[in-house]
């Protein structure tokens, strides 16, 4: 949700004078760039649990963040209060990794120095260089014009902060009832809301100023079954960029349906002997395992640092022709969609991987200066606390050209998943492990027994290099996805079924 | 007071909320007020990379009004700004369903020896007296990058990361019964992680790192700690596939608490009220092996991870987890407690401490004593389920034989499930990293199902 910008203006208390003021203090002692973060976030939840919405809350975070970067390396420093001399406080506190000197007072720059410290500020970003490994494209350095409201990918019906509490009760009664309708072994249900709305303003030395509301709202179901003395447990949800029209009779319907989906299975499953064999994923969450085998070692701070299986490795074949893999902050409502990023760079599909090829990481201004190219719209944080990195939003492979049946029914013996939990990867090595939380043995090209409790290890690369196979039923899957790499932020992700020839089942 | 602690307007502010929240219409509440404060220098391959300063309040209300519950918290400390934000939270408040069992804790049940923040000595002030440039002279003198070269045998560094920093926080607890708790405490940590590539090319990775809460009792000298890193990341040169099957798991104190976390977890109150616990019922129950003794020691003083008090401002005290492998208590607050119809406790354990059985001093003497099997480094993924406990982790490690490493091993799992697994404890060193807060020693288990 796009508002004018003198609304950003008053709710930060700031104007623009002041914040060219505050740039140029905090590159007064040096260094080449600075921005500044503002934000304002309201989060409120409500928990219904035995039967009753009995617990609820608001929270409220305010404030500033202030980066300097001196060449690669970062100043950073935050204020929770936007009077002038705190900020200023936190701008020379920023300023101390370009030699700056770090003490407090008022602001010492005038408008005529803060003008000339800007505009070497800019001449400096208009000299960067685009190095061979950006190929053709088009470096880009600055993103100028106003944020356009016709552009935006979150618009709001109803607004979360102008609707009462008591408006989304009935949601969650609604939801508890539906869940338990659909089956009487449910002994507990715990049904939860989450929303929240972030305003932020952006403004940094090269004179750019953006700014952004962004809705985000979830909704989460918890079962515990109980059968023959035995228990299982299971949990979905649904999350979105989008206000309270989200909450509808309808989403009840999908997640009471998802929360009871597979338990039959679930009793009876069992772990499988475990072995090398062909693993096919299922569409939408299994996903997850692209954002982390692959997805992060395409980040590209750790290519910068040297740190990724992937360094070096711009412009080589990764994967099979036809594959595609792509990091997308453009799809309307998805919980990684942005208008810009946390830096003000506007959010953009970056694909990572082209017809098999490794075409580019996934960039801040950092990263892109240090290998010549565009950023690509993925600096992001967690909050003003933070300075931003190269994240992940909504990451996914396209559709292919096989059919689910046809990977399956090409498998003798191994195993199919659709439900994955708690992966994870090292960046160097690529080796990753991700729990199975629901699947099935494939005997004969055939579905058959489910199978639960085990983990599926491999390595990034060599897992990517061995899909063999890729459907043409790609889903964006819709789950509260939460990337925790080093500061928390809302993603999603996605993949249509897919065949890998070999991966490690871990069994008994 | 030390700087970066609550002032004494800061303190205000919280009574001050407390007063509010009564006029506001609330008839109990409970005020959490924390301030933090983090000075960071970072370094990337021997060059200053960040520097961080962040000093951050916030206040938490925890209101009781008309039978209903909510919390509440927000970094605006303004007196208008709380005006209208306990005004609206309250408001809020009346619209959720009755609770009774939401209560304060009984004033008994309190601490009564926290009131001045510094009881329990966990405050360095020697941290107030630090600059900028002794904070970047630590940093830089952690580093190794510069004389890489000595290092690099059989391999080549590509990268050094790491960081030096220290922190203050403050916290302060009041409530309308008249609680009033507070605690303050330092923190001096620095970390390191390096991405290795041997001679076939192939990258490693490796960490270590050491958190205290006085500056003098920090990794000395400090370059060691980016020296282990690349050590532990070497020693994970030339991995060998091994099949794996049933056999002895030894898991370094680094990482051994991953397999204790669980088990506390399943004795947690909202765990056990939502029947999602494999400990459900087994309350003064042998359900593990004599061998298997966890006791909490909250209140020891300058101890990493002690405390006096609770989140609700309940008084920790020390006692027994799982005493010779019965399950002696759950952790209960005021609400779960009420809840279940039981009797609380604490909210959950503080310095739980695993006591050290069968005479080993290190890894090297339990490595000897249990002779061959995989000794865990580091897990990497998996799960365990909650109400059955059955688990799946990615591991990795060493292969060992004859109380000896022979060679390191990746891409393998362990599966079982944790009662069966502490039903099959060997032994332990008594080399519990006292930089944790969960006390636990290198553990050696039987019969663990491993596979590769």
């Amino acid at each position: 949700m796009i508002r004018h910008r003198e609304e950003y203006l008053n709710i930060f208390r700031v104007g623009e004078p002041q914040l060219r003021l505050l740039v140029a203090e905090a590159l007064k002692g040096g260094g080449d760039y600075s921005d500044l973060y503002f934000e304002y976030t309201t989060y409120g939840n409500l928990m219904l649990r035995d039967s009753e919405v009995t617990s609820g809350g608001l929270h409220v975070d305010f404030g500033v963040g202030i980066r300097v970067l001196s060449g690669e390396k970062t100043g950073y420093a935050y204020s929770e209060s936007t009077e002038m001399k705190d900020m200023v406080a936190a701008a020379r506190a920023a300023s101390a990794i370009a030699g700056g000197e770090g003490s407090t007072g008022s602001v010492n720059v005038t408008p005529e120095e803060a003008a000339a410290i800007l505009k070497r500020s800019h001449d400096l970003a208009d000299s960067f260089v685009p190095l061979h490994s950006n190929g053709e494209r088009c470096v880009r350095k600055f993103f100028p014009g106003e944020p356009n409201p016709a552009a935006d990918r979150y618009p709001v019906e109803i607004h979360w902060r102008r609707t009462e509490c008591s408006a989304h009760l009935p949601f969650l009664n609604k939801l508890e009832e539906a869940v338990r309708r659909r089956d009487s072994r449910i002994i507990k249900v715990t049904a939860t809301l989450a929303f929240q709305v972030t305003d932020v303003l952006m403004f940094n030395s090269l004179g750019e100023l953006k700014y952004d509301t962004r809705p985000l709202a979830s909704v989460a179901v918890s079962c515990v079954f109980s059968q023959g003395g035995k228990t299982e447990n299971r949990s979905v949800s649904r999350s979105w960029r989008m206000g309270v029209e989200m909450l509808s009779d309808a989403l009840v319907e999908t997640l009471a349906e998802d929360a009871v989906k597979g338990i039959d299975e679930r009793f009876e499953a069992s772990r499988p002997k475990g072995g090398k064999m062909p693993v096919v994923m299922g569409a939408g969450a299994s996903g997850i395992l692209l954002h982390e085998a692959m997805g992060h070692a395409f980040e590209a701070d750790f290519a910068r640092k040297g740190q990724s299986i992937f360094t070096g490795r711009i412009g080589q074949r990764v994967c099979r022709e036809g594959i595609n893999i792509l990091d997308d902050a453009t799809i309307r409502y998805n919980r990684g969609a942005l208008n810009y990023d946390d830096e003000g760079v506007p959010g953009q599909k970056t694909y990572m991987v082209e017809d098999g090829i490794l075409t580019s990481f996934l960039h801040d201004r950092i990263s892109a200066r240090h290998f010549g190219v565009t950023p690509t719209g993925n600096g992001r944080r967690e909050s003003f606390r933070y300075a931003p990195i190269p994240r992940m939003r909504a990451t996914y492979m396209e559709s292919g050209t096989a059919t689910p049946s046809d990977l399956i029914g090409s498998v003798k013996k191994g195993i199919y998943v659709d439900e994955f939990s708690n992966g994870q990867v090292q960046i160097g090595e690529g080796d990753f492990t991700f729990y199975v939380k629901s699947g099935f043995l494939i005997e004969e090209g055939r579905l058959t027994r489910p199978v639960k409790d085990i983990n599926i290890i491999g390595n990034g690369p060599r897992a990517l290099a061995e899909m063999t196979g890729v459907a043409g039923d790609l889903i964006v899957d819709e789950s509260a996805w939460t990337c925790g790499k080093s500061q928390n932020v809302p993603v999603s992700c996605g993949i249509p079924t897919v065949l890998i020839e070999s991966l490690t089942v871990g069994g008994e | 007071m030390g700087k970066n602690l609550l002032t004494p307007e800061e303190i205000a502010i919280a009574e001050r909320c407390i007063t509010l929240s009564l006029e506001k219409g609330a008839e109990k509440a409970r005020v959490t007020l924390t301030k933090s404060n983090l000075e960071l220098c970072g370094m990337l391959d021997g060059e200053l990379d960040k520097v961080t300063h962040a000093l951050d309040r916030c206040i938490t209300v925890a209101l009781f009004a008309g039978g209903r519950f909510g919390t509440f918290s927000t970094n605006r400390l303004e007196e208008k700004e709380l005006e209208g934000f306990l005004e609206s939270a309250i408001g809020t408040v009346r619209m959720l369903a009755p609770d009774p069992c939401r209560d304060l804790p009984s004033p008994e049940r309190t601490a009564k020896n926290a009131a001045e923040g510094g009881e329990l000595g966990l405050y360095d002030s020697s941290i107030e007296d630090l600059t900028f440039e002794q904070r970047l002279s630590m940093a830089r003198r952690s580093s190794c990058w510069k004389r890489k070269e000595s290092i690099e045998k059989g391999f080549r560094l590509l990268s050094e990361e790491g960081e030096y920093s220290d922190s203050t926080s403050d916290t302060l607890i009041l409530d309308t019964n008249g609680l009033r708790c507070r605690q303050y405490e330092t923190s001096f940590e620095i970390g390191y992680e390096v991405t290795l590539e041997d001679l076939s090319g192939n990258l490693i990775s490796g960490y270590w790192w050491d958190a205290r809460t006085f500056l003098k009792d920090l990794l000395e000298p400090l370059e060691s700690c980016s020296e282990t890193a690349i050590r532990r990341a070497a020693a994970h040169i030339g991995p060998k596939k091994h099949e794996g099957g049933t056999m002895n798991l030894v898991v370094e104190s680094e990482c051994a608490s991953k397999l204790v976390s669980p088990l506390l977890s399943a004795l947690g109150g909202y765990a056990l009220q939502q029947k999602n616990s494999f400990l459900d019922g087994k309350i003064g129950e042998k359900v593990f092996g004599d061998n298997v003794t966890l006791i909490d020691f909250p209140t020891k003083g300058g101890a990493y991870g002690s405390r006096l008090f609770d989140s609700e401002g309940v008084a920790t005290k020390e006692g027994p987890i799982i005493e010779n492998g019965v399950v002696k208590t759950c952790f209960l607050n005021t609400y779960m407690a009420a809840k279940m119809g039981l009797s609380p406790t604490v909210e959950d354990a503080s310095r739980p401490t695993l006591l050290p059985v069968g005479g080993c001093r290190n890894l090297e003497d339990v490595l000897e004593k249990v002779g061959e099997g995989i000794l865990v480094t580091g897990f990497n993924g998996g799960n365990s389920s909650a109400a059955t406990g059955n688990f799946s982790y990615g591991i990795e490690g060493f292969r060992f034989e004859n109380g000896k490493i022979v060679h390191p091993v990746r891409e393998m799992l362990i599966t079982g499930n944790f009662i069966d697994l502490w039903n099959h404890l060997l032994v332990t060193a008594d080399d519990a990293r006292c930089a944790m807060s969960k006390i636990i020693p290198t553990l050696a288990f039987g019969e663990v199902s491993i596979s590769g």
